[in-house]
Formats: structure tokens, C-alpha cells, sequence
């Protein structure tokens, strides 16, 4: 469990870390807080030429509130979670990252590592996929912008291309009217989820509108439930009956892998289940 | 209150006292030294090249390219070690028990991924693992073989030619009415329970380092390692050298959990490399090789049957164990460690006179199994445990009176296989823990949530725990040899005490405990005992420390020991102080006269005269002040009760543990400290095995929890408040009173667990036939009862 040897760069701006990556291209890998990547280095299944370690780039460690929230890349999962402004302004954010593993994994990880590194399960991605967030990326030619929806790709695939770097999230601030919630089953607190489910709305005379319900670990990238969306649009959350069919809808169209941990089956019916409680919590917990 | 200064206000007998733990400031202060921690100059690191497959033919090994690589300085196939040292053969005395031999390294056939293959030694394990990269194995893959059943079934392809059948032992018991009793009896009972593959983890790996002195032709070992005498002994033949030859120290160790009383191909290697090197090597395990290459334990599948009359009298058992043992048979202990213990102690506090059981101990192509805290005993206690609450579950009994209905009572027993209880606190510990939980008041509370669509269980788990090991405890639990410790004890020149002890303390406390006993013994304070092992140099010969037997073992060789030390003493006060010894009182460093308190002298000024007095100690006694003396207790068993209390999410399947109350009774208790410390941990691991520590093998013999992402244990966050409260039922036959504690929450948490999570999805009519329960399958669990 020990590497294999590599070169190390410690670029302090973007601009030159993107310069590494485009001259290294494939050989390099970025290191943010590398709680998923080091591990996978100490067991050689990632044996990368050249290391750039993005830890000194102080842009990337940049969290506002300025028309909508940003989150640099480099911006610590524990810093993110008590942030003042992550909790008064989208506290499912928070919320979401309670469950990533442990307060020391928290106080390495990033949220753009987190984020770059796509795990089917793991709750930020989620998150922002239900939040509609955005992915700045950046790489030689400049900033280029990504809607969730469009950032995951597959298991650990993402939009970024080899010579970009994931440089920020931005997520608009919610109205009023907005309602979200994340909950998730684990076999441990702290695991990778089994399911998770994370949900956000607008509550509009009881009714609720621009539903966006997605769900981890139930597919190779986190997912929105297009049909329980469509169906909950204009309906009234607080009834559960409706929640239990927007659950059953959610649940309806997957079809997860199984692993030692629950079979696939587990996870499409958890997933039912986890919809209803995250829509409730969302609209109960007001 | 600051830990570092010593306790002040001494209590009037420091047994029985919560007396701090002395070995605690090293550790808090970061001052341990773990193997990992240990650098000699000129030391070389070693890694493993480890077989990808269960079950192949070695077709070639090219060492070449890594050999060649910068900072490698050797790389040794099993064909070399082969000629280095011998293979490590396990065997018992019994007739029925077949030898099974493990290479150093694998020359001919892999029989389990993980398996060592060759070894690179280089400047750094950095180094090391570069050259194991480039080692190429030429593999041909054989079948592989992961149901014990099928492993045992005609025609399988074998994994030893010299073990037919892949049984390394087909072991029966019967008291010879068995079938009789099932044959009469209103009803008979049958549950299959599978119990799941779990692993040790202590949180230090293994890890050996050794240093040749060419000099001296001595060769030193550090292991992180449960037993450094025992070690060296069973080592000294593999290496071809004698005793007088080796030294070994095991460092501060971070746990062993049973899986470090086991003598390993590594710690023969790692030695022999050294020897033929000349230079200090080292080899700190790393996670992956520890889940994969070092032992496994306790997946035995169960059949149980009992019978039983309409009433809920308990008239036979019948257990049939098949213990899915891995490639090879653990050393020393054989593959039998965890499928015969479990079978022995299958009456456990039941009076019941009829018993039979049939053990196998079948060899399949996955990592070895070895002890792990209650071995054996753990398994089948949950598949016995679960099936007495379905019993009374479908006699429509309470679980609780059923088995006080089929209790023995608080006198010693002979169980129907000879296993010789020394008397307990059976039905009381099960009255008091009931009490503790309020259980009427929990059935009414259960009732009132299921009403309300919420579901509530409990889970009772009362326990005999066949701990302490001497020769007679290991023979009644199936493992006939010499079990027994030595200690010494020695009252320095200053009055200051130094105890050594053959067992070895590595978390347990030790050295506090023992201490303990020797200080009130010497009438000493515990300041000045020093409780010395972990050093074949410098402390005497003994077993180790396992299966919960220091406190016994250790404990009365340091009685005996101390008592000769003090019969000295007495002598030399009696005769300074011209009084008779017998009525001469040692307390607290100083000897008086009975009575007459002023007539005093310190225990310093006694040691004083012990070792240069001349003619002033009384006539005929030697100088010098110290003891050695053996001790080999009878049998003694402690006893308690685990009960847990959970509630199920009856949409998700998960489990809130919400209490567990523990009432233990391990005779005379020398720290209260201590044992609720043991408690903890051995629930805590209870709690691992009935939710979540399991090995996965594919069906190819691939392991799928081969990382602590996917091989799961509690956590801090898992394990619940454990609440423990004593009875103290001393053992009238072990010197002392003292009964070996600390495997007991292990055996009987999981039970207590899984059984309060059947009662949970009473409703569902739920029987649980598998441990660890997942999420899944308590899902499942409701979904058939819905059906
Ligand atoms: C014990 C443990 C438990 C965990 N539990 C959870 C959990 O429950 N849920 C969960 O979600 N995660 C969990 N994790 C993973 C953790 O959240 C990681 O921090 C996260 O997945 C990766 O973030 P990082 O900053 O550590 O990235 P690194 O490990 O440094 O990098 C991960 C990958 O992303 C790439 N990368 C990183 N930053 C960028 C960037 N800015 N641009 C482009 N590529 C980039 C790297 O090249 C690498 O491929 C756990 C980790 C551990 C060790």
C-alpha cells in the first residue's frame, strides 16, 4: 500500500495549474484533498506520471454569496459545512455533507474533488444535481460552464477533461418558496450511501412547482427522477399520498446494481422510500 | 485531576479497586512504540508478492526485472525459502485431526488469494512494493472451492493431496442417548444458521522485524504478536536454531483480538531473510494484506436441533458444524479453533443431559481462519441463542422464561460433555438484567409502538464463557495440551517490586491489574510494582495472552509467586522486629505487629536486610528476595447476560441500536475499571459481527471486502452506551476467585442483537438464519412475512 513514484508540482493559480495539465495531459492527475485519490495511489490502481497539487491555489478556495452561492474547488468539505453562509443560504448543502464520511475525511476533502471525482454515491454530486448547479471549469482556452445535468457522465466521469480543472460550483440562491431536503441510507454513518436521495422544490400556494428529485447510488452517475418531477408538478407535497406515488414513480425506472452491501432490488425500493421521506421532510420541515 | 500523578488516596485493598489504568500515560502522551515505529540502522523493508487467484498452479516465477531494479536488494521465491526453513505444520493430539502443512512461501500451488509467493526485499517498502510490481507469476487456474459443503462433497478437486476430503478433522460427540430423547419428544426444533466470515482488525496490522548478529550468532525478533515466549518457542525449529539463540519482544501492540496468538509464515520469513542478509528487515503489514492473508474467523454453517417437551423443557441438543476454515489450518491452533469450540460449548448454562455433535473442519480456498474473541463459541451461541427465542416463539413462552425454565442452577455442574462449571450467577444475572431494562415495561412500551406502526425488540443473551485456558479449559473445549504461565516475582534491594509474567499485555491492562494483585499480596503500594513481558529476556517463560486467561493464569502464578516473596519478608520482619511472622502485617510499605501499629518497620529497610544484611536476616534464609512458580487452573467459566434492545425501520430495513445492558460475572474482579473496559470492547465486536463485519468471497474466490470500504465494522457511531453491572460469584477453585473474562460480550452481543431484531419483526413471523444482518435483508425479512 505504498505508491508508485511519481513527479509533484505545486502550482499557486489556476492558470498555472492549467498550464501542467496541458502539458502533461494524461500523465498527470490533480491532487485536491486526496481522500479518494491517495488511497487509490497507495493501492496502484491510479499510478499517475506527475502529481499537481492544487492546495496552494488560493483562488480556489474562495466561498461567497454573490448573486448565488460559489464554492471554489479547493474549498474544504468540513469548511463548507459550517460555513454560515452554506447554512443560511442552502442549508441542504450542509445538510448533504453531514453524511460524507468523517469529520477528518471532511477536514481534507474537497467539494470540487468530491465533485470531479463522481461517485455514483456520493452526496454532493446529488445535491447538486437537485440544486441545478452549475460547474466552472477551466482549462487553456478559459472558463467554460456546465449544468449538472450535463457534468456527470458515468462512474468517476465527468465533463472535465483531462487538461481542465474543475475550478468552482455555483448554485442560485433559493427563493422563499423553496423547499429542499437530503436524507440517505448507509450500512454506517459516514459510508458511501446504499441510496440517497436529495430533493428540492417550489412551494407555491401548496402546490409545487420546478421539482427536481435525484438519487445516489442507484445508477453509474447520480440521476434526476424525471417521472415523479412531472408528476408532483402543480400537486401538494403535504398529502402523502401523492409523496408515496412520487416515490414509487422515482423508483420505478431504475434498475441498480447490486454489491455485497444490498442488492440492486434494495436500492430501487429504498429509493421509493427515501423520495417520500425527503419530499416530506422538505415540506414539513418548514 | 491529572492522570500522571500517582493515586493518592489508596484504597484498603487495591483488588477489586477502580484503580486507574498505569500503562494509559504512555499512550496518551504518543509515547507507545509500535513494530511500525521501530528502525535499526542499515534496515531493509520487505513486501510480498501475493497470488490474484484462489486456487492455481505455479507454471514460473520471474524475478528477474525486479531484481534489477534500483534499491532491491533480494527477492526470494518459496523454492529458496524452501531450503531456508521448514513448512509450519499444525496438528492436535487427537486421533480424528489430520496435519496441514503451510509452506514459508507457496512453491507448487496457491490456494488462496492473498497467498504470499515471493518476498522483495528493498531500501523501503516504497522500493519493495516497485519490485513485487514487477515479480511475474505465471498462474494456472484450478477450480476453486468456496462452500464448505460442496468442498466436502465426493469428487471435489482437492487443496491438499494429504487431506482427503478437505477435512482437516471429522470430530463426533454423543452422550448416547440422543436420538431416544428426539424420538420422545413433544417437539423438536430445527434451525440452520449461518454464521458470517469475520476478521480480527486489530487497528495495528501484523508486522515482524528481525536482526542477525553474526557476532554473537543471535537473532532477534519483534512481532506484534499475543504470545513472545510461545512465539520463539514454535518458531526455533522452523529457523533451525535454538532457543538459546533467539530473543523475542513483541513492542506495544494495537490489538490482537486472538488473531495474534498464531504463529505465521512471516514470522519464520522475515528472520530467515534477515539471518541470510545480514542486515535488519522489516515487514509492517498493510491493511489489504491483513484482510486478505492473515486470518479469518468464525464462519461455521449450523445445524441445531432440540428437543423439546410441550412445556418448554429443553431434553437434547444435536449441532452439526461445519466450519468453513480456509486454505490452510491455523498455527498452532488448527482449523478447529472456531467449528469444535463452538460445538463444545453448545449446552452452555442449559441442563440438558443429552447432547451429540458432529464437527468438520473443511478446508476451502480462502484465507486461512483463526481466533478471533470468542472463537467458535461466538457462532454457535448465536445459532443456538436465535433458535431458543424461535422455540419460544412458537411455544407461545416468553424467551426469557424459557430459558430460566432450562437454566442450571448457581452451583457447580458437570455439563452432559464434561465440562466442569465452577458455579455462577446463571439465573440471577438474567433476573438482574431484566430488572435493568424494566422489562415489563418494555413489552408494554413495544405494544403501544407497534400500534403505532413502529417496532421495538429485545433480545436476551445469557452466556457461559469458556475463557481462561489452562490445560484443563483447553481440553474440555477440545484442545488437549500443556496450558499454563510463570511468573516472578522479585522485591528489588529498595522495596520496590518487580513482577514478570509470561503473558503478554497488549491493551488489556496488565500491568495495572497484576500489579494490583501483587501489591496487596507484598503489602506494597502499587507504585512501586512493575509488571515486566513482552521480552523473552526478560520475563519468564509463559503462553501468552489469550482467550481471556491473564487475570487467572498470570494472576495465580503472581499469587504463589508473591506469597513465597512475602513469607520472606514476614520472616525477616518477625525477626527485626522480634515478633512471630505470623503475627506480622504488611500494608502499605510497612511491616508491623498486628496490633500494635507503632511497632513498625518499612518494607524498603526489610529488602534492605533481604539483600545485605548479613547476619541480621534470620538464620538459614537465603539473601535476595524472589519467587518463581507456575500456575494450571481447573476449569473456570464466567457468565453474564447481553440484552439489546433496537428499533427497526421497518421501510428501510435499518436498525437502531438503541440500549444494550450487560451484566457480568467473572468471579473475583481485580479492577471493575478493567472488566467494564473488556465488556465494551467484546459488545462492541458482538455488535460487528451481528451487523456488519463479513468476508465476502465471489464465486471464484475472489474477496470482494478486501478493503475496510467494503469489509465493515462498528465504529464509535455504531456501538450504543453499553451498560454493565457486576455480580461477583468467585471461582472456589482458581487461586484467587478469579474467572477469565473479556470474550463474553463477543459471544453474546450477536445473539442478544439478532434477536431483538426477530422480536422487533415479530409481526412478520421473521427468523433470522444469517449473520451479519444487513438493511437488505431485514427488508427482505418483512417482505416474505407480508407475503
Ligand atoms: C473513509 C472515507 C470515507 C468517505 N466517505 C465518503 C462519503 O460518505 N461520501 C462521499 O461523497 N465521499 C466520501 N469519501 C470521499 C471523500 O469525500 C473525498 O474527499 C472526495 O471523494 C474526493 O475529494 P478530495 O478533495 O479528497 O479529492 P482527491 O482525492 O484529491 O481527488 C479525487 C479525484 O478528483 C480529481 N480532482 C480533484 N479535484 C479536482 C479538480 N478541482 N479538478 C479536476 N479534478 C479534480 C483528482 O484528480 C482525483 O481523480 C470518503 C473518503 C474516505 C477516505
Amino acid at each position: 500500500m505504498k505508491p508508485a513514484s511519481f513527479k509533484y508540482a505545486c502550482p499557486t493559480s489556476v492558470q498555472e495549474a492549467v498550464g501542467l495539465l496541458q502539458h502533461f495531459g494524461d500523465d498527470a492527475k490533480v491532487l485536491a484533498g486526496g481522500q479518494s485519490l491517495v488511497p487509490m495511489m497507495n493501492g496502484r490502481l491510479a499510478q499517475p506520471d506527475v502529481l499537481i497539487d492544487i492546495n496552494q491555489i488560493a483562488e480556489l478556495r474562495v466561498l461567497e454569496v454573490n448573486g448565488g452561492l460559489r464554492i471554489g474547488a479547493g474549498v474544504r468539505q468540513r469548511t463548507a459545512l459550517e460555513s454560515p453562509d452554506v447554512q443560511r443560504v442552502v442549508p441542504v448543502i450542509a445538510e448533504a455533507l453531514r453524511h460524507v464520511g468523517h469529520v477528518g475525511i471532511r477536514a481534507r476533502g474537497t467539494v470540487g474533488g468530491s465533485i470531479a471525482h463522481a461517485d455514483p454515491a456520493a452526496e454532493l454530486p446529488t445535491i447538486m444535481l437537485a440544486l441545478d448547479a452549475t460547474m466552472t471549469v477551466t482549462g487553456a482556452g478559459g472558463q467554460r460552464t456546465v449544468p449538472a445535468e450535463e457534468f456527470f457522465r458515468g462512474v468517476f466521469t465527468t465533463a472535465v477533461e483531462y487538461d481542465e480543472l474543475l475550478t468552482g460550483v455555483h448554485v442560485a440562491v433559493p427563493g422563499p418558496a423553496s423547499r429542499s431536503a437530503f436524507v440517505e441510507v448507509s450500512r454506517r454513518r459516514g459510508d458511501f450511501a446504499l441510496v440517497g436521495a436529495a430533493v428540492s422544490l417550489e412551494l407555491i400556494d401548496g402546490a409545487a412547482r420546478r421539482v427536481r428529485i435525484a438519487l445516489s447510488g442507484v445508477a453509474d452517475r447520480p440521476v434526476l427522477a424525471h417521472r415523479a418531477q412531472e408528476f408532483l408538478e402543480g400537486r401538494d407535497p403535504h398529502d402523502p399520498v401523492v409523496r408515496e406515488e412520487a416515490g414509487r414513480l422515482a423508483a420505478a425506472d431504475l434498475d441498480p446494481a447490486s454489491d455485497i452491501h444490498a442488492p440492486g432490488s434494495y436500492r430501487k425500493k429504498v429509493s421509493a422510500v427515501l423520495v417520500k421521506r425527503a419530499l416530506s421532510n422538505a415540506v414539513n420541515g418548514e | 485531576m491529572t492522570v500522571t500523578e500517582p493515586l493518592t488516596v489508596r484504597p484498603p485493598q487495591y483488588v477489586g479497586a477502580r484503580v486507574l489504568r498505569v500503562e494509559d500515560n504512555k499512550y496518551l502522551m504518543g509515547r507507545g512504540r509500535y513494530l511500525d515505529d521501530l528502525a535499526l540502522p542499515g534496515m531493509l523493508q520487505a513486501a510480498f508478492v501475493r497470488s490474484p487467484h484462489a486456487h492455481a498452479r505455479i507454471a514460473s516465477i520471474d524475478i528477474s526485472a525486479a531484481k534489477a531494479l534500483k534499491g532491491v536488494v533480494e527477492v526470494l521465491t518459496g523454492a529458496e525459502l524452501a531450503k531456508m526453513g521448514t513448512p509450519l505444520v499444525a496438528d492436535l493430539q487427537r486421533e480424528e485431526v489430520l496435519p496441514v502443512g503451510k509452506e514459508l512461501l507457496a512453491t507448487d500451488k496457491v490456494r488462496h488469494v492473498g497467498e504470499a509467493v515471493a518476498i522483495v526485499i528493498a531500501e523501503s517498502r516504497y522500493l519493495a512494493e516497485d519490485g513485487a510490481q514487477l515479480v511475474s507469476v505465471e498462474y494456472e487456474p484450478l477450480p476453486a472451492l468456496v462452500d464448505p459443503e460442496q468442498a466436502l462433497s465426493h469428487g471435489a478437486v482437492l487443496l491438499h493431496d494429504d487431506v482427503p476430503g478437505n477435512n482437516v478433522a471429522h470430530i463426533e460427540f454423543d452422550s448416547g442417548g440422543v436420538e431416544e430423547a428426539f424420538a420422545k419428544a413433544d417437539r423438536v426444533f430445527t434451525k440452520r444458521f449461518h454464521a458470517g466470515r469475520q476478521h480480527a482488525a486489530p487497528l495495528e496490522t501484523r508486522g515482524v522485524m528481525a536482526d542477525y548478529n553474526p557476532g554473537t550468532g543471535h537473532l532477534t525478533i519483534w512481532s506484534s504478536t499475543q504470545l513472545p515466549h510461545f512465539l520463539r518457542t514454535l518458531i526455533a525449529p522452523h529457523l533451525q536454531m535454538s532457543e538459546r539463540h533467539l530473543t523475542v519482544i513483541a513492542p506495544d501492540v494495537g490489538g490482537g483480538f486472538g488473531l495474534k496468538c498464531h504463529v505465521f509464515v512471516e514470522e519464520a520469513i522475515i528472520p530467515l531473510v534477515a539471518k541470510r542478509l545480514r542486515r535488519p528487515v522489516k515487514w509492517v503489514e498493510d491493511r489489504v494484506e491483513n484482510l486478505a492473508a492473515s486470518g479469518h474467523a468464525k464462519e461455521i454453517v449450523m445445524d441445531i436441533d432440540i428437543a423439546v417437551t410441550n412445556d418448554g423443557r429443553f431434553l437434547a441438543f444435536r449441532g452439526r458444524y461445519i466450519g468453513d476454515c480456509g486454505a490452510y489450518s491455523g498455527y498452532p491452533w488448527t482449523a478447529l479453533i472456531d467449528p469444535l469450540a463452538a460445538a463444545n460449548l453448545l449446552p452452555s448454562l442449559y441442563d440438558v443431559r443429552e447432547m451429540s455433535f458432529q464437527v468438520d473442519a473443511v478446508l476451502t480456498n480462502k484465507c486461512q481462519t483463526t481466533a478471533y474473541r470468542g472463537p467458535g463459541m461466538a457462532p454457535g451461541h448465536l445459532a443456538r441463542e436465535t433458535l431458543i427465542d424461535d422455540i419460544a416463539h412458537e411455544l407461545g413462552m416468553d424467551p426469557v422464561e424459557l430459558r430460566i425454565k432450562n437454566c442450571i442452577g448457581p452451583e457447580p455442574y458437570v455439563t452432559v460433555n464434561n465440562m466442569r462449571f465452577d458455579g455462577g450467577s446463571y439465573v440471577e444475572s438474567i433476573r438482574k438484567a431484566q430488572e435493568l431494562v424494566d422489562y415489563d415495561r418494555f413489552r408494554e412500551a413495544q405494544a403501544a409502538a407497534r400500534a403505532e406502526g413502529r417496532y421495538l425488540g429485545i433480545g436476551f443473551s445469557p452466556f457461559v464463557e469458556a475463557g481462561t485456558w489452562g490445560s484443563e479449559g483447553a481440553k474440555a473445549l477440545g484442545f488437549p495440551a500443556e496450558f499454563y504461565d510463570t511468573a516472578s516475582v522479585t522485591v528489588e534491594p529498595d522495596g520496590t517490586v518487580t513482577v514478570t509474567t509470561g503473558t503478554f499485555n497488549h491493551g488489556q491492562g496488565h500491568h495495572t491489574s497484576l500489579a494490583q494483585l501483587a501489591a496487596d499480596r507484598l503489602g506494597v503500594r502499587i507504585e512501586n510494582v512493575r509488571v515486566v513481558d513482552g521480552d523473552t529476556s526478560k520475563a519468564v517463560w509463559g503462553a501468552g495472552t489469550y482467550a481471556s486467561r491473564s487475570a487467572v493464569v498470570a494472576g495465580g502464578s503472581i499469587l504463589y509467586a508473591a506469597t513465597e516473596v512475602r513469607n520472606k519478608l514476614l520472616a525477616l520482619a518477625g525477626s527485626l522486629l522480634e515478633a512471630s511472622p505470623d503475627d506480622i502485617e504488611l500494608y502499605d510499605g510497612q511491616a508491623s505487629i498486628k496490633g500494635v501499629p507503632e511497632k513498625s518497620l518499612p518494607i524498603a529497610q526489610l529488602a534492605g536486610v533481604g539483600y545485605f544484611g548479613g547476619a541480621l536476616r534470620p538464620e538459614g534464609q537465603e539473601p535476595t528476595l524472589s519467587a518463581t512458580r507456575y500456575y494450571d487452573p481447573p476449569q473456570t467459566y464466567s457468565n453474564g447476560v447481553v440484552v439489546a434492545i433496537v428499533e427497526v425501520d421497518a421501510e428501510t430495513g435499518r436498525v437502531d441500536l438503541q440500549r444494550v445492558v450487560a451484566v457480568e460475572d467473572c468471579g473475583t474482579m481485580l479492577n471493575p475499571l478493567i472488566v467494564e473496559g473488556q465488556v465494551h470492547g467484546a459488545v462492541a465486536q458482538g455488535i460487528g459481527a451481528a451487523l456488519y463485519e463479513s468476508l465476502e468471497y465471489d464465486e471464484s474466490g475472489q474477496l470482494l471486502s478486501g478493503t475496510l470500504m467494503d469489509f465493515l465494522y462498528p465504529s464509535s457511531t455504531e456501538v450504543p452506551t453499553i451498560e454493565v453491572s457486576h455480580i461477583v460469584t468467585p471461582s472456589p477453585v482458581t487461586e484467587g476467585g478469579m474467572k477469565g473474562m473479556a470474550e463474553g460480550g463477543t459471544i453474546a452481543a450477536p445473539a442478544a442483537v439478532i434477536n431483538a431484531i426477530a422480536d422487533a419483526l415479530t409481526p412478520f413471523g421473521a427468523v433470522i438464519r444469517h449473520a451479519p444482518v444487513r438493511p437488505a435483508d431485514v427488508l427482505a425479512l418483512i417482505e416474505a412475512g407480508r407475503a
